[in-house]
């Protein structure tokens, strides 16, 4: 999603990034319940959620006003760096 | 409370700054951390860390929206669409799944992340 704001719709780093977050809730909100109802068991762990949350609220919200002060391109280069990062653990430990 | 708890809050604290920093990027985070951390499934991982986000979103998004930093419509069509991807992908991911998934969400990432390492060389510091 950041790269189709930030490569097709021109949309600036900072802001592609805050708005990604927002455009994720929805799609959390529709995803959550197919993980949840669809399988014998549900495939989410409710209390480690819960205690993720507890830390991600505080956490999201300092990473939040911190983005504000970070310069565009040390974040363009940390996204994309973030971004190859997950994406070589993904294609080489699945 | 267990120590395995601590061990989320602390986990969630450093996922929660990635995501209010660089959005649904910093979320993928959770996911690592729970199938390494927390010896979870790929797919659980998934499950919870979509759970975790939307509280996360709710109160990093909030404070993006105060500070004037969000493009309130490409945040509703992107998210609007991707509410049907989501729960196609959702679908997938539950029934499916499999390395092979991972496998060709992974070359994706990859490749966008060269496009937007290319882009961030090739353009000018915007103020």
């Amino acid at each position: 999603m950041i790269p189709l704001l930030v490569l097709w719709a021109h949309v600036d780093q900072r802001r592609a990034n805050a708005t990604s977050l927002v455009a994720i809730i929805p799609i959390a909100i529709a995803a959550v319940p197919v993980y949840y109802f669809t399988k014998g068991s549900p495939q989410v762990d409710l209390r480690v959620a819960l205690f993720l949350v507890i830390g991600s609220v505080v956490g999201a919200y300092l990473g939040a006003r911190l983005l504000k002060s970070v310069p565009d391109r040390p974040l363009r280069y940390g996204v994309a760096a973030l971004m190859l990062l997950v994406g070589v653990k993904q294609l080489v430990f699945p | 409370m267990t120590w395995m708890d601590v061990a989320a809050i602390v986990g969630g604290l450093f996922a929660g700054v990635l995501s209010g920093l660089v959005g649904i990027g910093g979320g993928q985070v959770f996911v690592p951390l729970l199938t390494i951390g927390f010896g979870a499934s790929q797919i659980v991982a998934q499950g919870t860390s979509l759970a975790a986000i939307i509280p996360t979103a709710f109160v990093g998004g909030y404070t993006h929206v105060r500070h004037k930093t969000v493009d309130l419509e490409a945040a509703v069509w992107t998210g609007g669409g991707g509410v049907v991807g989501a729960v196609v992908g959702a679908l997938l991911a539950v029934h499916v799944a499999g390395p092979l998934l991972a496998r060709i969400f992974g070359a994706l990432l990859i490749t966008s992340s060269f496009l937007l390492f290319r882009r961030a060389r090739s353009q000018p510091e915007t103020p």
